[in-house]
């Protein structure tokens, strides 16, 4: 039986077609204004890859931020149950996953089955996530896709501060100006994110494993610093479901669960 | 008429409980006009006592005067501008906010009584948290100076009360008296003084037995409800129409409830409590619960503002009893009403996280609650201190937490959507789901 | 500005390295003297009483590092200072410590105290009820009730009486301390001050963590060779201002733009040291009557502003021409104090600048704003 699960993000909209718990498609397509239209195409892009029609579909379960809006989904699921539901199936060991997006993280305990056992989201304070990882590289005139590599050849430290994002930023630019190596600052904002994203996964409670998705995820300075704050193992997905699909994974697989009743 | 689980009906006394609200702000705004006098200061602020400078004294009081500004999000926010432009910082208790943006606007939260902001003739304050008394030091000077005095609460634990903490505080009240008398030229009537005290002991015992009666399920009481009602504690509970209301109109209704079955939500699946004060402009959060059938029991904050609580007997937690006492000097009176207000349980937790922490959860297990849905409040320091380590104690209790950040009386610091969301991750995680019409 | 030959800018070397290497200065004193140590939170802990008690008392302070770990005891709304603190007792920073103290002051470093209370185990834990009412002529009684109970309680943890004549002279080795700094401090108030206010604050900080009797005679060595240090022009004259105030790193950023502070009013300044015990009388009295009339933090500044007057005084004895109004983030009782401190400061014809403080500043934004500052006040020097 074919289920779909799609997740609308700030950014993107992403979709995952699955049929008795195997992977048959992805997309994913920018989150434009028009939300139906987004959807429709990321559907179709989908239902194409897969080489089904949309009939096929026995159930279609919505999560993300803009889910309640959706215009073909049977029902909707919270990002926060979803990411559990789709990391247990992709690493049945993990009870910790933090999932850090263009927007704000999260972290969410869950146990064997992948139920959620407590959850916590980033505030306003320690609100560090994709769109300033984003800001920076603009700022250091990088690409974002080459920042986690860059910052891996830092060779020092530079403490940089993990509370307020405006105060961050500003730090970066006193940084610039003192001419600190684009490497060293590059770790310096990681680890500025992963403390505050740590801060608020330590609220939750951590019990490993560890795994860490979302679009930050593909990030591999940014894990670097997550693995050095936990002082532990990190868990990221990969093909076939990369880190920012395990949410829209996760609702298929929701969507799965409610047929089979 | 759908069926729901339970049946419900509307509160008879609401519509009392509102019209003697709108009264009390009637009644200060129109205090000089009937040859009266009037002050300003805390919803803890020991109200029987200016009671004594005669029967024409009315009140407002900070708190819930915060609260009604709040409710309406384009005059806070004009409030919150005004006093910013001054220079006071956006992360100040936002009650207080509210409260000085009024008097520099110079606009009244009720223009039916008074265009403009009635100012008070004299300051009568408490102090536990550090924001109370400069909260009326800074709106005294943005009154022109209006006499203050403010009598400090801060003496530790009810549980290590000492004779030297209660004399602290009683001397204080002497010497307030003594003031009183100087700044308004009238001469204090004790017996005034001990005829508030008596409605106090009766305002607090009942509206604690009110709260205590949620206990039943399903709960006769929601606590979006319970907010309209414990709010005349908080404006003047040492009046006897807030006593008598509480005793002899709110009490034996709910009761009757009871008796009868009568549900707040008719779909009661799932009970909660909440703590601290609720993001005031947006008390649709308590509706959106309500869709999946549940129904927040109360909290300690609402059951204890102004409810006063002990074991009893059977060992279960209920309303201190009122003194069987007989008060027959001033003296008298100042310990009584000193002595009874320290046994505030709003008032421990500014001392040891932990001593709320226990109250919480016997809350949870007497109440018989399915989780907790924590505000941690922006807007007030006071009544967030600790508030962290509540929720570990809690969750360590076995009851699953729900935190969520917002601002009771600042409605730009609090995020509906994203509540709501976490709203809906929290009951899935509890495997409760919305009850379809 | 600095023709500081290199011996005499060792003169403060001593209070600086006391201050950074604090821990290993109280472990050396716990294995030194067999005593125990007392970590405590606020400067309105009576020391006199635990120095009556041969225990070291040992101010828990921040290390200015970005941490992690108190989220989950501390909503991030309040003061960084009082994270930062927690932060420490959970990094294990101060094991060594056999008590943990604090004077009710303010609501934010309250939480620091109990959540270590809650989470590090510690052999001695004590929360002294301290009146807010300063103003009150109660004030003084209870609070002396206060000490009775808390110098019972001390008794019992060390197995002996604090007598009277202890008190005396817990009570001196204090009064001798802020004595000496206040003659430090004097010293200041000249055309060219011996000393910058980073020497100042390394001085008073250092006090706040080690053994008075080391400090004092420290103090005394210092005195005698500050009259006659030239440290040259001060440039301008600048207070600070605000809140807990331990940033060594932005004073002397300030410093190093050509200004120099000639005196302050936070608590690792002259908040903590101004006013001795009179000691006359009944030493818990003498201790109860210092900590109720002392400069007041501004929690405790109510119904009356006594600060305003202190610090206005204060300006014009040291000459002061501009003021740095700095506070940690979230701090209430400051933020409902600073709008009328500058507002009154301005009055008087001073220049103020108001900062925001957080465990690590932003340095390179900051001296942007101090140097707008410092231009504002050399223009008004022309005229």
């Amino acid at each position: 039986m074919v289920t779909i699960g799609m997740d609308y993000g700030a950014k993107n909209t992403k979709a995952v077609i699955i049929k008795n718990g195997q992977i048959l498609a992805i997309s994913s397509v920018l989150s434009g204004f028009d939300q139906k239209a987004s959807e429709e195409q990321a559907l179709n892009k989908a239902l194409n890859n897969a080489g089904i029609t949309r009939n096929k579909v026995k159930h279609f379960t919505a999560t993300g931020a803009g889910m309640e809006a959706t215009s073909f989904a049977n029902d909707t699921v919270t990002e926060i149950s979803a990411d559990a539901r789709g990391i247990i199936a992709i690493f049945p060991s993990v009870r910790t996953v933090i999932d850090v997006g263009a927007e704000e993280g999260r972290a969410i305990r869950l146990n064997e089955i992948g139920k959620v056992v407590d959850f916590g989201i980033n505030e306003k304070c320690a609100a560090g996530a994709g769109a300033f990882t984003e800001a920076m590289a603009r700022a250091l005139e990088i690409d974002i896709e080459k920042m986690g590599e860059l910052s891996l050849k830092s060779t020092k430290a530079v403490p940089m501060n993990a509370q307020c994002t405006i105060f961050a930023e500003s730090e970066v630019v006193s940084l610039i100006h003192q001419k600190t190596p684009k490497e060293d600052i590059l770790r310096a904002v990681h680890d500025a994110i992963a403390d505050r994203i740590t801060s608020m996964a330590r609220r939750v409670g951590i019990e490993q494993d560890v795994a860490l998705i979302g679009g930050v995820a593909n990030n591999i300075g940014f894990i670097d610093s997550m693995k050095r704050n936990l002082k532990c193992e990190i868990l990221v997905p990969n093909d076939p479901i990369k880190p920012e699909f395990v949410s829209a994974y996760g609702a298929a697989l929701t969507a799965q669960d409610r047929i089979r009743g | 008429m759908s069926s729901t689980k339970y049946p419900t009906e509307r509160l008879k006394c609401w519509g009392k409980a509102k019209s003697l609200r709108e009264n009390y702000y009637k009644d200060f705004a129109e205090a000089h006009e009937k040859g009266g006098i009037r002050w300003a200061g805390g919803a803890w602020s020991f109200d029987a006592i200016p009671s004594g400078l005669g029967e024409d004294v009315w009140a407002l009081t900070g708190e819930p005067y915060g609260a009604t500004v709040a409710w309406n999000k384009e005059f806070a926010t004009e409030c919150q501008e005004a006093i910013e432009t001054k220079g006071y910082a956006r992360d100040l208790c936002s009650y207080m906010r509210n409260y000085w943006g009024s008097i520099l606007l110079n606009k009244y939260a009720w223009p039916q009584f008074s265009e403009e902001f009635p100012k008070a003739d004299f300051i009568w304050q408490d102090h536990i948290c550090c924001s109370h008394s400069k909260w009326y030091q800074v709106a005294s000077s943005l009154e022109g100076g209006i006499p203050m005095y403010s009598i400090d609460v801060s003496v530790g634990p009810y549980g290590e009360l000492t004779d030297s903490r209660i004399n602290y505080i009683v001397g204080q009240m002497h010497d307030g008296i003594k003031w009183l008398e100087k700044v308004t030229g009238r001469e204090y009537d004790d017996e005034l003084l001990i005829n508030a005290v008596h409605n106090e002991f009766r305002s607090c015992h009942y509206w604690a037995a009110i709260c205590a009666l949620n206990k039943a399920i399903p709960a006769p009481l929601d606590e979006k409800s319970m907010y309209s009602l414990y709010v005349l504690g908080t404006l003047r509970k040492s009046a006897q129409w807030t006593a008598d209301f509480y005793e002899k109109e709110l009490y034996p209704e709910i009761k009757d409830r009871v008796e009868r079955g009568i549900a707040a939500v008719g779909n009661e699946q799932c009970r909660v409590m909440t703590d601290t004060q609720p993001p005031w402009a947006f008390l649709k959060v308590f509706r959106y619960l309500e869709k999946y059938g549940c129904v927040s029991v109360g909290s300690l904050y609402t059951f204890s503002l102004i409810g006063l609580w002990e074991d009893q007997e059977d060992g279960s937690w209920g309303p201190r009893a009122i003194p069987d006492i007989e008060i027959t000097n001033r003296d008298e009176a100042l310990r009584a009403l000193a002595e009874w207000n320290l046994s505030k349980p709003e008032w421990q937790h500014f001392y040891h996280p932990k001593l709320k922490s226990e109250m919480m959860i016997r809350i949870a297990r007497e109440w018989k609650l399915n989780g907790v849905l924590l505000h941690f409040n922006r807007g007030c320091e006071g009544l967030s201190l600790g508030i962290a380590e509540n929720r570990l104690a809690i969750q360590k209790a076995g009851f699953p937490v729900m935190p969520f950040e917002g601002n009771m009386g600042d409605e730009r610091e609090f995020d509906i959507t994203k509540t709501m969301t976490r709203i809906d991750a929290f009951m899935e995680s509890l495997e409760f789901e919305k009850i379809t019409e | 500005m600095e023709l500081v030959h290199k011996e005499e800018k060792e003169l403060f070397d001593q209070f600086k390295d006391w201050y950074k290497n604090r821990h290993d200065y109280a472990k050396a004193w716990k294995e030194r003297t067999g005593g125990k140590v007392m970590g405590y939170f606020c400067t309105y802990v009576p020391e006199e009483i635990l120095y009556a008690a041969n225990i070291l008392p040992v101010r828990i302070l921040g290390s200015h590092e970005p941490q992690d770990v108190t989220e989950p005891h501390i909503f991030a709304m309040f003061c960084p200072f009082c994270r930062d603190c927690l932060a420490q007792g959970l990094k294990g920073r101060f094991d060594y410590l056999d008590g943990i103290m604090i004077a009710q002051s303010c609501l934010h470093v309250r939480q620091a105290y109990t959540s270590w209370d809650i989470h590090i185990p510690t052999d001695y834990s004590y929360y002294l009820p301290h009146p807010m009412h300063v103003q009150s002529p109660h004030a003084i009684p209870y609070l002396r009730e206060e000490l009775v109970q808390f110098k019972t309680s001390i008794e019992n943890w060390i197995g002996r009486t604090i007598t009277d004549e202890d008190l005396r002279r817990g009570i001196e080795l204090i009064n001798m301390n802020r004595r000496l700094m206040k003659q430090v401090y004097e010293l200041r108030k000249g055309i060219n001050p011996p000393l910058t206010g980073l020497e100042a604050m390394y001085m008073v900080v250092s006090s706040q963590t080690t053994d008075k009797h080391d400090h004092n005679k420290a103090l005394e060595s210092l005195l005698q060779q500050l009259p006659s240090r030239n440290i040259g022009d001060p440039g301008e004259r600048l207070m600070i201002l605000g809140s807990e105030d331990d940033d060594t790193e932005f004073i002397s950023m300030v410093e190093e733009l050509g200004a120099t502070f000639v005196t302050d009013d936070h608590c690792t300044g002259t908040r903590y040291f101004q006013k001795e015990v009179n000691p006359t009388g009944d030493p818990l009295t003498a201790i109860a009557e210092r900590y109720v009339k002392r400069v007041p933090c501004p929690s405790k500044d109510w119904p009356q502003r006594t600060r305003l007057d202190h610090i206005v005084q204060m300006a014009k004895d040291y000459d002061a021409q501009g003021a740095i109004l700095i506070q940690q983030k979230f701090c209430d009782p400051h933020e409902l104090d600073i709008p009328i401190i500058k507002e009154t400061l301005e009055k008087n014809g001073l220049s103020t600048l108001f900062l925001e403080l957080d465990v690590t500043v932003p340095i390179g934004q900051f001296k942007t704003r101090v140097e707008a500052f410092l231009e504002i006040i050399r223009e008004e020097d022309l005229f």
